[in-house]
């Protein structure tokens, strides 16, 4: 690579984008402006922000007690330390003459619903009478007593349908004052909220005069007060709520600012048609894009920063405007200098991983417009990953630091919060993870740059006959690119739905029935059909060739030196990933359906029709469709994610997908699908087998503690000798099989000769 | 189609003959209405330097497709083509060097002006500045494009922005020149002057490729013509020995004739 061209075209681009208007306003002025207004409009809506009060109607205060007093001066009188809450009071003596309770509720709820009232508080008739009596009853037997004063309960809500008043009464003695309002109603329910705290407090009040009464200590109803304290320094608490915050402004930003120079230089360039000037030129394909990806990457960290300093200097602004005022009830401070550090170093990878991800999608764009159709998908994937982080479960350890983004992001609250030594432990996993992704999504636009198809893609007319003619007119022998992915997207979706339509297997021939139909009619059938209807040669396309003799033996000799391996692994995913008590449960309910299960139906059902059902699928139909792509690696990794995720459980998940990978490298290697069915059953008869090792059946068999050992109860593992020895072996087949012939696809022998570097000086050859 | 495989394809194991050296090339397109689409039907071709080699033939002929391949932004599904010894499959950054090509889809840059443009290109080239600018001061005299120099690409006429391809092409003084329809939307003193200029380049000794459906051009400036019609070249020979080969005064006239026996042989082997 040609660095010198590299750094040629990032300055005709960086310049090429300052001068348009349309980025400058996204990436400068944008956040130097909206913050700002941003925060103009917050204080300006401020005002509505604050409490109005609420209009309640009290009925029946001829009934209240002289003492303590309830409503005062067009409100609730105060009773406590508590503030009164907003409350504008009027108030109606008693009923009106011949007005029942039953009336009472629908003039509450006409009241209500008119707006004129958003609460109606009922002091039932001889409240008053009740409570003295009640005082004087208690003062004749002098018991202590629970303070069972008038009380609401909001418990006790009966609705009235949806859009009715409710009531909230007590049937108990003394009589209950009833609130009456509309839960369908903000308003009406913040009037029943103040309204029920200034009567908790009222009911508080009265107890208190009955205890003196009584000479009891008011100190009696509470015999002790539980005191609160943060020992959090307040710098550890600013940290913590910005942690949270500015990693992910910072990463939002840095997505948003790749995407759209990633656009514009991508494929408003095809648009322009200076696309093709800079492809004739004597620039690479892989220094244009590395050009074009440093400068999408500066753009994204300038708009990241940009929008950091902008949000940075309001929001300082403004908390410090809010606390001057009084209000707010916590001080959120500045950032500590650290995060902000922090942050900057942190942006440099994330800007790369998300410019050549959006690179390589805009690279596929023809116009600028249908570029801005496929932000929707980014960002439907990198935000949750961004957001993951912020659920309070969520923190950082091996499993989430392999994850990417969500990995990046946990490392940046860890390094905020100033736990370093935590970050220096975990930051090796993730920046390995994010480089990795980077060169991923690198290598994908430069394959972009380098595939005709789509640099020169042009408006099709499109129609649904038209579309289906092609699938049948121009079939190829095996399927295209876009036909593998379909079928591994439409196996998983299958895979869904019969997952809810399935009940839980209650017994062995539940089990054997789903399993059975979810192999043969849901991943091997729905495969096998589109092998016949979209591809000219079913048995090309589903391998169905006869192999070597040898590679059917070296393929059962590679799965029974994998398996120990392939145990291990599963042993250490289940570390980094362990599985939730709820599968753990399900796990062993299944493992108890299994063990009734004879030994011959369990290998049928277990191995031998996975066998079949799922190599037809997935190196079948998948992988002959993925290796039109011209990366065999990435055709087998991509077969394998599918082969993964249709196992459901994520621990599962990984450690098929390796497995996966074997058979993939097996498939392409052999050429034939019979070695890779061969592997699969040897693999989870093995996997059965294994399973039914118990300490009785060790105890019959000397030899075998040298293949297994203990690891807790009934759990058995290989040896780690036997692991070596079969991770020795798996070597040397491996080795074998690489250097079988092979046949390449086209496309992996065009990207071959795209791949060997230039012979150097004019007509050399 | 002739979809070969292997090594021997990209190799690149024949010799070369003229500058331009093409054999048997085809390049097939899938495309959703006509489905595997063969725009290239193997054709064969040598041009040789100081000489203007011409391509004509009607819209969707295969011009456009073979010279893109030419100047290595497609790659051809199967056959060869070298330039100056440089095969456009195994070596297409050296088959860069050794041409310009200036088509109706190599547009100009909006945000640069006519100078910047010419200096990015004659970077990308590896010229030194100093070689560079001097050579630049000369080809903005010569095409008269000093009056652009501080224009930006986006205020430029059509005319304007041919002269600033042609600038492009040349600035890194490449061997052969591919024109692709390059009058396409030029007036006709636009169009004169260009023609003059590329008869002054052949004049120099380069090699040049001048593809065009307007036959007047052909006829005044090519010095051997391939008549191109779905995908094959129809006829190839100097514009005299064409006409004698097939008894015809009138270019047209003999255009129209071959262009319809191809039509007829076509829809006879279907």
């Amino acid at each position: 690579m040609n660095w010198s061209n590299v750094k040629l075209i990032v300055q005709r681009e960086v310049r090429d984008q300052l001068r348009d208007r349309r980025t400058m306003f996204t990436i400068v002025v944008l956040p130097l402006l909206l913050y700002p207004l941003l925060g103009t409009t917050f204080l300006q809506m401020a005002q509505f922000l604050q409490e109005h009060p609420t209009r309640v109607l009290v009925i029946g205060t001829a009934h209240l007690p002289q003492e303590p007093i309830l409503v005062k001066e067009g409100g609730l009188a105060p009773h406590g330390d508590d503030p009164v809450p907003l409350l504008e009071v009027q108030t109606r003596a008693a009923l009106s003459p011949g007005q029942t309770a039953d009336d009472l509720a629908l003039e509450a709820q006409n009241l209500i619903d008119s707006g004129e009232f958003d609460a109606v508080v009922y002091i039932p008739e001889n409240f008053r009478q009740r409570i003295e009596a009640f005082r004087s009853q208690q003062t004749e037997t002098n018991l202590p007593h629970d303070a069972d004063v008038p009380r609401v309960d909001p418990s006790r809500v009966e609705p009235l349908g949806a859009e009715s008043v409710n009531a909230v009464s007590a049937d108990a003695e003394p009589p209950s004052p009833q609130i009456f309002f509309n839960a369908a109603k903000d308003k009406s329910r913040v009037a029943h909220d103040r309204v029920s705290a200034a009567l908790r407090q009222w009911r508080d009040a009265i107890v208190e005069r009955n205890l003196e009464r009584h000479r009891v200590p008011a100190a009696a109803t509470r015999p002790f007060e539980v005191r609160e304290q943060d020992i959090a320094p307040e710098a550890g608490r600013r940290a913590m709520v910005w942690s949270k915050i500015l990693p992910f402004v910072v990463l939002i930003w840095a997505l948003t600012g790749a995407f759209y120079p990633a656009v514009d230089l991508c494929a408003g360039e095809k648009e322009r048609g200076t696309l093709e000037t800079l492809l004739c030129s004597p620039a690479r394909r892989s220094e244009i894009v590395w050009g074009k990806l440093l400068t999408v990457m500066i753009f994204s960290m300038a708009t990241s920063l940009l929008n950091l300093a902008s949000m940075g200097v309001t929001g300082a602004l403004i908390l410090r405007h809010v606390e001057a005022l009084g209000r707010g009830g916590f001080s959120l401070g500045s950032p500590p200098l650290s995060a902000v550090f922090w942050l900057v170093i942190a942006l440099a990878p994330i800007a790369a991983l998300f410019s050549a991800l959006a690179l390589a999608i805009a690279a596929f764009a023809r116009s600028t417009k249908e570029g801005q159709y496929y932000l929707l998908p980014l960002l439907m994937i990198s935000v949750p990953l961004m957001m993951l982080p912020l659920f309070p479960a969520a923190e950082l350890d091996l499993g989430t630091s392999l994850i990417p983004v969500t990995g990046v992001m946990l490392l940046l609250k860890a390094l905020i919060e100033g736990e370093y030594a935590q970050a220096l432990v975990y930051a090796p996993p993730v920046i390995g993870v994010t480089a990795l992704c980077c060169l991923l999504a690198i290598r994908w636009a430069v394959d972009q740059f380098n595939n005709e198809s789509v640099l020169f893609r042009e408006s099709e007319r499109f129609g649904l006959g038209l579309w289906l003619r092609h699938l049948v007119r121009d079939r190829e022998d095996t399927p295209t690119f876009g036909q593998a992915i379909l079928c591994g997207v439409l196996l998983l979706t299958i895979r869904f739905f019969a997952m809810f339509l399935a009940p839980a297997p209650e017994s062995w021939a539940d089990f054997a029935r789903s399993t059975l139909v979810l192999q043969i009619a849901l991943i091997a059938t729905p495969a096998l059909l589109m092998a016949i209807i979209l591809t000219r040669s079913p048995r090309k396309t589903l391998l169905l060739t006869v192999p070597r003799p040898m590679t059917l033996s070296a393929a059962v000799l590679l799965a029974v030196a994998l398996h120990p391996l392939v145990v291990v692994l599963a042993k250490v995913i289940q570390m980094l990933y362990p599985l939730g008590d709820e599968t753990k449960a399900q796990l062993e309910g299944l493992g108890s359906i299994l063990a009734s299960a004879p030994l011959p139906f369990l290998l049928l059902v277990l191995a031998l029709t996975p066998a079949i059902c799922e190599e037809l699928a997935f190196r079948g139909f998948i992988l002959s469709g993925l290796r039109h792509m011209g990366h065999r690696r990435a055709a087998i990794v991509i077969s394998s994610i599918f082969f993964g995720v249709t196992h459901g459980m994520l621990q599962q998940s990984l450690s098929a997908c390796a497995v996966g990978m074997v058979l993939g490298y097996l498939a392409i290697q052999t050429g034939s699908l019979l070695p890779c069915v061969l592997f699969h059953l040897t693999h989870n008869s093995l996997t059965v087998l294994s399973s039914l090792v118990t300490p009785e059946r060790l105890a019959e068999r000397p030899w075998a503690s040298w293949v297994f050992q203990s690891v807790g109860e009934n759990e058995y593992i290989y040896t780690w000798p036997t692991v070596a020895l079969g991770g020795g072996v798996s070597l040397l087949v491996l080795m074998w099989l690489r250097g079988l012939p092979h046949q390449d696809s086209p496309e992996e022998r065009r990207q071959h000769v795209l791949d060997q570097p230039a012979p150097m000086g004019v007509g050399a050859r | 189609m002739n979809d070969l495989s292997g090594a021997e394809f990209y190799s690149g194991k024949e010799t070369a003959f003229g500058m331009i050296h093409v054999r048997d090339l085809t390049k097939a397109y899938a495309d959703l209405e006509r489905g595997a689409f063969v725009a290239l039907a193997g054709v064969s071709f040598d041009a040789l330097p100081g000489q203007i080699y011409g391509l004509l033939g009607p819209n969707g002929a295969g011009k456009t497709t073979l010279l893109r391949i030419l100047s290595t932004v497609l790659q051809p599904t199967s056959g060869t083509a070298t330039i100056n010894g440089c095969n456009v499959l195994s070596q297409p950054a050296l088959v860069r060097r050794q041409i310009g090509f200036v088509s109706t889809n190599t547009a100009v840059y909006d945000r640069m002006t006519a100078w910047e443009m010419v200096e990015y290109f004659g970077r990308l080239y590896g010229i030194g500045k100093d070689e560079l600018y001097p050579r630049m001061e000369r080809l903005f005299e010569r095409l008269q494009m000093k009056e652009i120099r501080n224009v930006l690409g986006a205020k430029m006429s059509t005319g304007m922005k041919q002269k600033v391809s042609i600038a492009r092409a040349l600035v890194h003084d490449p061997p052969v020149l591919i024109f692709d329809e390059a009058t396409v939307g030029l007036d006709v003193l636009v169009a004169r002057a260009l023609m003059n200029t590329v008869a002054e380049l052949r004049d120099q000794g380069k090699c040049i490729v001048y593809s065009t459906h307007i036959m007047r051009e052909v006829e005044r400036l090519c010095d051997r013509i391939a008549i191109m019609h779905r995908g094959g070249i129809v006829s190839e020979g100097t514009l005299a020995s064409l006409l004698e080969e097939h008894q015809e005064n009138d270019f047209e006239e003999l255009f129209f004739r071959l262009i319809s026996q191809r039509d007829e042989s076509l829809i006879a082997t279907r």
